[in-house]
């Protein structure tokens, strides 16, 4: 290359730099766009609502998908926030930083899963191994565990579910979930579905527990922000929103804010334990 | 003697499609004992028009289904993972103007060692080595080293791979037949051919790494082949920068004292990041020697074009894309002519997920 077409070269990636960076100052600091999990999607979406009130020339766009959804559209750079129920798998970092992005976890709450079943169901506790015998199959029927005669309905998430990731890591331990099993998109789904199936179970995080189902007993401990938080129920996972690199402007203002004590009291009035 | 030929080579064809059906079907009790079954079906039908430097006349004008991949996923389990393709393609070496081949069938299993995020793939699996393994057709050009005939796209062997903690890179080390997936029984050497892979990410959105294949030819060996020792590399790097990503790769090839050399550079600029529409712009050289001690054996190839992305997946994969791409094929020896060639391609794909 000789030196009259380097310095071409070179005038045409200095313009295209140019704009690039001015896109960036015009446009970077209005919008913010999250997306991913179910479970963290309460919280993101209350707390978008409150950071709107106070900044009102502010967007924030939210909606769930999954965490594996959440962080596959901020690998491809598409959003500014993945809200995530479990951590980055090496792979998706790896392609994450292949692609120029670094994803950052920021823990926004603690939660814990919470197994649920229709309230007239007698069954008011069962442990880990229990839990698994049913999700495996080994344990069809409700009698079997102290219940009355009634066939066990499987609930289950879906794959793209950071619940579904967590609780096949503490509860399945490697084992595949029965076939047959109901894989819903939604802990708002399996919470309806355990509402209305008398002999149904499921697992949601603690934010969407009602009085619509029954929150089982787990080795004796309730699931409760309380357990949760003391370490005494199991099935405990931290939420997060995952950033490109460490938060910066707005995406900062706003991640400040869930942590903030006015963010983590939404934390708690969702059902969720607060970090802070 | 024509007619004895073809008569034998429609039915190696009609054999081989019957194999490949055969396995297809078999493979279904074992697939529906999966948890979980992907199939998904993807279909490249292009356009191409070609001309020669100086012609009056087109060279080729015609639509053709380039490539149809069947696809099925299988997992077991956690820790095992099925892969099976079938690959159809319109060509004009078969009497019925396709043919039907098998791409990739192998099993995959997680942590069958103790290290973490550590696979092993057994059967006909990829070839760690340069880009072709993860080469997913940003121009509709092959890469490099499969355009070239350094290495097929797929070969039989056993690979070990993984991905190094925190995200910092990959590595694979494989055994092959070496002959790729075209070539079995009598048409394989008695000698396998070892791959060893490595890309590092140092900081996010710089990629560096290199393959090395050797094979070493037995003696006496069951097949003449073009060397006695063959040693491949390639070097990459990859910068991934805002809206702007350029993949670069150089690669060599050693048959005996033969050595072949070339290099391969694409810049693509993904204007989506810049506007609403989702299109990428893609440029691309090659240059390839086929022989360093010979002159006029060279050969370079530019390509310009864009991929313009139609729907995508909520994971932001594209299911439904148009490619657009013109190329100009040119040669060292200056009595060679160019050779022009637009392709548009629409590719697109379904993906269905059947729970066990």
């Amino acid at each position: 290359m000789n030196k009259s077409r380097l310095l071409s070269f070179l005038k045409v990636a200095g313009v295209i730099s140019l704009v690039l960076l001015s896109r960036e100052i015009l446009y970077a600091d209005s919008n913010i766009t999250i997306c991913g999990s179910t479970t963290v999607l309460p919280v993101a979406t209350r707390a978008a609502e409150e950071f709107m009130d106070i900044h009102e020339d502010v967007s924030i766009s939210v909606r769930g998908g999954g965490s594996g959804v959440g962080i596959a559209a901020l690998i491809d750079g598409r959003i500014n926030i993945a809200d995530a129920s479990r951590p980055i798998k090496t792979k998706e970092l790896k392609v994450a930083r292949e692609r120029g992005i670094n994803p950052v976890a920021n823990v926004i709450a603690n939660d814990g899963i919470a197994v649920v079943v229709h309230p007239n169901n007698t069954v008011t506790e069962l442990d880990i191994t229990a839990v698994k015998a049913i999700y495996t199959g080994e344990i069809a029927n409700w009698k079997e565990l102290g219940g009355s005669s009634m066939p066990i309905v499987v609930v289950s998430r879906d794959v793209a579910s950071g619940t579904f990731e967590v609780f096949k890591k503490l509860v399945l331990r490697g084992a595949k979930v029965k076939d047959g099993a109901l894989m819903l998109a939604s802990n708002k789904a399996v919470a309806t579905t355990i509402a209305q199936t008398p002999g149904a179970i499921g697992y949601i995080g603690l934010g969407f527990l009602s009085e619509d189902v029954k929150a089982l007993k787990i080795e004796g401990v309730t699931p409760s922000p309380e357990t949760v938080k003391s370490g005494e129920y199991r099935l405990a996972r931290p939420l997060f929103m995952y950033t490109n690199g460490k938060p910066k402007g707005l995406v900062k203002d706003f991640i400040d804010f869930i942590l903030s004590p006015k963010g983590q009291a939404i934390v708690k009035e969702v059902g969720y334990v607060p970090v802070r | 003697m024509n007619r004895k030929c073809e008569t034998n080579k429609r039915k190696m064809e009609n054999r081989s499609a019957l194999f490949n059906l055969a396995f297809l079907i078999l493979s279904f009790p074992v697939i529906l004992s999966a948890v979980e079954t992907t199939l998904s079906m993807e279909l490249w039908p292009r356009y191409t028009l070609e001309m020669k430097e100086d012609a009056d006349e087109l060279s080729e004008s015609q639509f053709a289904l380039k490539r149809g991949y069947f696809r099925i996923e299988p997992k077991f389990n956690d820790k095992i993972k099925g892969r099976f393709n079938l690959d159809f393609f319109s060509s004009e070496k078969s009497q019925d103007g396709a043919g039907i081949k098998l791409k990739y069938a192998y099993l995959d299993f997680k942590e069958l060692f103790p290290i973490p995020e550590s696979r092993v793939s057994f059967g006909l699996i990829k070839p760690y080595f340069g880009v072709v393994y993860d080469w997913n057709y940003t121009t509709i050009q092959k890469s490099l080293e499969d355009k070239e005939k350094v290495i097929a796209s797929t070969d039989y062997g056993v690979a070990m791979y993984g991905y190094i903690p925190g995200g910092f890179g990959e590595y694979a080390l494989g055994m092959y037949n070496g002959e790729g997936y075209k070539k079995t029984g009598s048409k394989v050497n008695i000698n396998p051919a070892g791959i060893v892979n490595l890309r590092t990410i140092p900081i996010p959105g710089l990629t560096l790494g290199g393959s090395v294949l050797y094979e070493k030819a037995g003696i006496p060996d069951t097949l003449v082949t073009k060397y006695t020792e063959r040693l491949l590399y390639s070097a990459i790097g990859h910068i991934a920068f805002g809206p702007i990503d350029i993949l670069g790769e150089f690669l060599v090839k050693n048959y005996d004292d033969t050595m072949s050399q070339g290099f391969m550079v694409m810049p693509i600029l993904k204007l989506w990041q810049l506007t609403e529409i989702d299109v990428d712009i893609v440029g691309r050289i090659d240059q390839w020697d086929k022989d360093k001690n010979i002159d006029d054996d060279m050969h370079r190839r530019v390509i310009g074009g864009l991929n313009w992305y139609i729907l995508r997946d909520e994971k932001g994969k594209p299911l439904v894309w148009i490619q657009i791409n013109g190329e100009r094929k040119f040669y060292e020896d200056k009595d060679k002519p160019y050779i022009d060639e637009l392709g548009i391609q629409l590719r697109w794909k379904f993906v269905n997920k059947i729970k066990g």
